[in-house]
């Protein structure tokens, strides 16, 4: 399967709702610390085995990209989160110059994270260091809510598969909070862990079932019904889980990565949880994705600069 | 709040006593734990003593040096190679790494200030103080003290442009919180205290003035976030949270009333009419160095955390990592933040601290002025002849500036004062201990896992366009610790270059390093299993390190290979070889061809191994008819001769490979081996004495010059040696 090499440290990967060869790639300079950003569109189709072609968009930004979202409306339409606090939307199929469609400067702090609404589909979630989170349209020129309430850095926001009203944010406060955009505050708070939160994901199949991933190297499963104590826990991590995404295709499976320079995948469900772990990558992986419309596709980017995309059963390597 | 600071030496604004607030407490600090530096320079190389019973084998024809280039490289590798070691010796430097030129001052009127700062630079005439040449031991326990009075050299001043070194706020706070959040992402193995202390005090409190300055247009737009940051800072302030996130929004509390009464808290606390005013100008002057400074600084800080953590960590992935050696270059201020564009700093190319500081100051007395107008930063490798000439320039300004700060008399009593009081127990002490304890474990580990390379962690080249034949450059000239770094900067880049890793693995070889060139070498055999070269330099880097059998192996496996011989050669059976049957082998291969050196000299090693000294130093001499150029060849054969106690023999061999390659680290060591082997023990540390002013990391070579200078009765200078004090060594024995 294709092997891209990106033009910096990867931050961020996401299969298109739309396309099945595509694959959207946030990346930064200098794992993001300063320098510029850089948001691709790779075709798959295109990634023959005599190496990867040219992406079919790429656009550099004057700041570090730490996460990307495809639109779930519009098949060209993407949303990029930049360490300068904007949130930039490009329409993939206009060339660079008429890029981006959209500027979005509210946040005081870099975003790292962005969701986009898969059932509400003109909405989307950033989530930022200035320890809100804002609700967007593409068609307003200003953010539609700001969500206050967590007391550090928001690096995540998880739309909830189902409700399409609600979602979940994940913090360096230590808690992960649920979150109903009719609400004015937290419909829920859970302090998830004893470090920092960096990501969490709702399982596409079970409404009430939360997975976070931790600066303590765990990955929690909680079932937001009964918040008081996490369904389970999973151990495996060498280092804090950057990411965590839940199976689009089959309920329990979860994939993570993290500093620890690993890709693994989990069925919580079961005893012996970690089904596989990759270790394709040379440096941190940052950015992971499950595809949506090719069951078992799983892709994958890192601080070494390379995006992986390959069938789960497979190795990431083999081209 | 920063100025006041400077004067006193109190860290008010620091929330917990056991940290100093004070850059220039911290630097204090940082230099005057150096009195154990020569202690922590000696325990780090891998202490082992490998005796050196022949040299290597290159295949050196395409190697050949160009004439000349010797005599430029002998003058200038000695400050750049030991400032490299030296870096890497103590993390105390590191810190003192940080104190990068700064960019735009913060505070009302720099022009002002910088006319008369430049004018007092230029009067003066500046000299150069001894700092490039002087050992960095005696630089850095004296500095404070002694180190003002020191004699200068004359060397006069010229004015330099000194590429400007800005860093906008914007840029500032950026890497500052990233790398902040970053890094707690990664260390979250390390207690909270530790992480708070050095992590957010370090930065935080460092940067005060800059901190406030950054949020106010970044929130400028939009009135209600900043009511709701206001809000939020002045509840997270009376409400502490409970994670490392109270600490620094406290601090950012506290500091937001001050920076912008700045001129009138000092005033309030000195009154105007105190010594304090007196200085102002020229405190001020240090205020900016140190408020547009200390975000740079603190990002080093932080990278510097990541380094230590990542270099902890035996996996070798990590040791690997891109991202490892990029911190690693922060942390030592190699990287330098400009307009969002990370550059190389200067410091790869300076010898210590005293450059660090140099360019600093001459940064602001040459191009304040043009600093924002022209920001050209000039690191690149192939300028490194004048990069040097201008720190030597920049050498100078140093001393002049350090003479106009005694004159203040402020230099000792803030010395003082940090040298004995509360900062001395500050946090920097404990963390330099910590950070060279887990330095050493790290090299230990790593020296202790062979075969696995173990990269610089500070490399100027990584970023480089063309590292490799940068590196093949440097090679030739015999800039060989130049060249490790071109040349790994290339395998990083390009991990299955077998022929960058091969070069890595000679230069290490020539270097006298046979443990990293065996496991460069092993890498190159990894990209390219069948290279005949690469397994002749295994078999005799292995035949270095008295393995026979890994030796053998790699010499069979090179007549396997060969296009020739193959067919003479066995497939391998057998999990052991026997010598005496490889040997059989090759003999077969140099009848068949005879005119073949290689192979002659693959049966010099092989004899070698098996001591049979006559025998080698036969094919040798019959190797070195067929290339009679070759200079590893003639140090092969002064080797062998020197284990056969045919020492004046092997004199005459090295002094051949000498005239062909003077830079050739390993046989100015042999030759000072073969002296010693005669008991001409005051010749031999002559040769020791060259050898490691050359290579000061040729931990074999101090070793011997350690015994020689005990057999010779010059216990005197023993302690020269330990401290690695080339300046005195080289003084008391010219060679």
């Amino acid at each position: 399967m294709p092997v891209f090499k990106a033009p910096a440290p990867g931050f961020s990967v996401r299969f298109s709702p739309f396309h099945e060869q595509r694959l959207l790639a946030a990346a930064s300079q200098h794992f993001g610390l300063v320098g510029n950003g850089h948001l691709l569109v790779l075709d798959l189709a295109a990634a023959g085995p005599g190496g990867a072609p040219a992406p079919l968009f790429a656009f550099p930004t004057s700041d570090a990209l730490f996460d990307c979202a495809w639109s779930e409306s519009h098949e060209s339409l993407c949303a990029a989160a930049s360490g300068d606090g904007s949130v930039r939307l490009f329409d993939v199929a206009l060339p660079p110059a008429q890029n981006p469609v959209r500027l979005f400067r509210e946040h005081a702090r870099e975003v790292h994270g962005l969701d986009w609404n898969p059932v509400r589909r003109d909405a989307f979630l950033s989530a930022s260091w200035d320890d809100t989170l804002k609700l967007w349209s593409p068609d307003r020129p200003a953010s539609v809510r700001t969500f206050r309430g967590h007391e550090y850095c928001v690096y995540a926001a998880a739309w909830s598969a189902r409700h399409p009203d609600v979602f979940a944010s994940a913090s360096g406060d230590r808690t992960a909070r649920v979150w109903d955009v009719r609400e004015p505050a937290p419909t829920l708070v859970i302090p998830a862990h004893d470090h920092e939160v960096l990501s969490l994901d709702w399982d596409k199949y079970d409404p009430s079932i939360l997975a976070t991933g931790s600066v303590d190297k765990s990955i929690r499963v909680w079932d937001v019904r009964s918040p008081r104590a996490p369904l389970t826990q999973l151990a495996g991590h060498g280092y804090a889980v950057k990411r965590v995404r839940f199976s689009p295709h089959r309920q329990g499976m979860l994939m993570s990565c993290s500093y620890d320079m690993t890709v693994c995948m989990w069925d919580y469900r079961k005893e012996d949880a970690l089904l596989v772990r990759y270790g394709h990558h040379t440096e941190f992986v940052a950015g992971i994705d499950m595809s949506v419309l090719v069951e078992g596709l799983l892709a994958s980017t890192g601080w070494d600069e390379m995006i992986y995309v390959w069938p789960f059963g497979s190795d990431p390597r083999a081209m | 709040m920063a100025m006041r600071h400077l004067i006193t030496g109190q860290g008010n604004c620091a929330p917990d006593g056991a940290s100093s607030s004070n850059p220039l407490g911290n630097f204090a600090n940082a230099l005057l734990g150096q009195s154990s530096k020569a202690q922590s320079i000696k325990e780090l190389p891998g202490a082992a003593v490998n005796v050196p019973s022949t040299s290597e084998l290159g295949t050196a024809d395409p190697l050949s040096t160009i004439p000349g280039s010797e005599n430029e490289f002998k003058q200038h590798q000695l400050p750049f190679a030991r400032g490299a070691d030296f870096i890497r010796g103590s993390p105390a430097e590191d810190w003192i790494q940080s104190f990068r030129p700064p960019g735009l001052p913060e505070f009302a009127g720099p022009e002002a200030h910088f006319k008369e700062f430049d004018q007092i630079y230029n009067n003066t005439g500046a000299t150069f103080g001894p700092a490039l040449d002087g050992p960095p031991q005696r630089v850095l326990s004296g500095v404070l003290h002694s180190f003002l009075e020191s004699g200068r050299a004359g060397v006069p001043f010229q004015p330099v442009p000194v590429p400007a070194l800005g860093l906008s706020e914007s840029d500032k706070q950026c890497i500052r919180d990233r790398s902040c959040i970053m890094a707690r992402h990664i260390l979250a193995d390390q207690p909270e205290e530790y992480i708070q202390a050095q992590v957010n005090t370090l930065l935080h409190s460092l940067d005060i003035d800059s901190d406030y300055r950054m949020k106010g247009p970044l929130h400028g737009p939009f009135p209600e976030m900043e009511e709701y940051w206001n809000q939020s800072q002045s509840a997270m302030r009376s409400a502490p949270m409970h994670n490392a996130a109270d600490k620094w929004i406290t601090e950012f509390g506290q500091q937001n009333n001050n920076p912008e009464n700045w001129a009138l808290s000092f005033e309030q606390q000195y009154g105007p009419n105190g010594w304090a005013s007196e200085f102002e100008q020229h405190q001020s002057q240090m205020a900016m160095m140190g408020g547009t400074n200390m975000a740079n600084l603190a990002a080093m800080e932080q990278s510097r955390m990541l380094a230590q953590t990542l270099a902890s960590n035996n996996d070798p992935k990590f040791q690997n990592s891109k991202f490892f050696q990029f911190v690693s270059k922060m942390s030592r201020g190699e990287l330098i933040i400009e307009d969002n564009e990370v550059k190389q700093g200067s410091a790869s190319q300076s010898s210590g601290w005293a450059d660090e500081f140099q360019t600093q100051y001459s940064a602001n007395a040459n191009s304040w002025a043009d600093q924002f107008v022209h920001e050209e930063i000039s690191q690149g490798a192939d300028k490194w002849a004048s990069e040097f000439s201008s720190e030597h320039n920049q050498g100078g300004l140093n001393e002049n500036w350090i003479d106009e700060f005694s004159k203040l008399h402020v230099g000792d009593e803030w010395a003082e004062e940090f040298g004995g009081g509360a900062f001395g127990e500050s946090s920097a002490d404990p963390w330099v201990d910590e950070f060279q304890n887990q330095l050493s474990a790290s090299k230990q580990n790593s020296g202790a896992s062979r075969g696995v390379y173990v990269f610089s962690d500070m490399n100027p080249y990584v970023g480089h366009p063309n590292p490799m034949q940068e590196g093949q450059e440097l090679f030739h000239k015999g800039l060989l610790s130049e060249a490790v770094l071109a040349l790994e900067a290339e395998v990083l880049k390009n991990p299955d270059n077998a022929e960058g890793w091969r070069l890595l693995g000679i230069t290490h070889a020539e270097n006298d390093d046979d443990q990293q060139a065996i496991a460069a070498m092993m890498r190159a055999q990894e990209a390219n299993p069948t290279n005949l070269e690469v397994l002749l330099a295994l078999g005799v880097s292995h035949t270095n390190e008295l393995e026979q059998g890994e030796a053998l192996r790699y010499l069979h496996r090179w007549l396997q290979n060969h296009p020739k011989y193959g067919g003479i050669a066995p497939p391998q059976t057998a999990d052991t070889l026997y010598g005496p049957d490889v040997i059989r082998l090759f003999n077969e291969a140099a009848q068949m061809s005879p005119e073949d050196a290689d192979v002659h000299i693959v049966l010099g090693v092989l004899y070698n191994l098996s001591r049979e000294y006559d025998k080698a130093i036969a094919s040798f001499k019959t190797a070195l008819q067929l290339k009679p150029k070759d200079y590893s060849l003639w140090n092969k054969l002064g080797a062998t001769q020197a284990n056969s106690i045919q020492s004046a023999d092997a004199i005459l061999a090295y002094q051949q490979a000498l005239d062909l390659k003077p830079n050739y680290v390993r046989a100015w060591a042999n030759m000072g081996i073969s002296y010693a082997n005669q008991g001409l023990y005051e010749d031999s540390i002559r040769y020791y004495v060259r050898a490691v002013s050359m290579n000061p990391k040729a931990d074999n070579a101090w070793q011997y010059l350690r015994i020689s200078l005990s057999n010779a009765s010059r216990a005197d200078m023993i302690a020269a040696c330990d401290s690695r004090n080339l300046d005195v060594l080289q003084k008391e024995f010219p060679l």
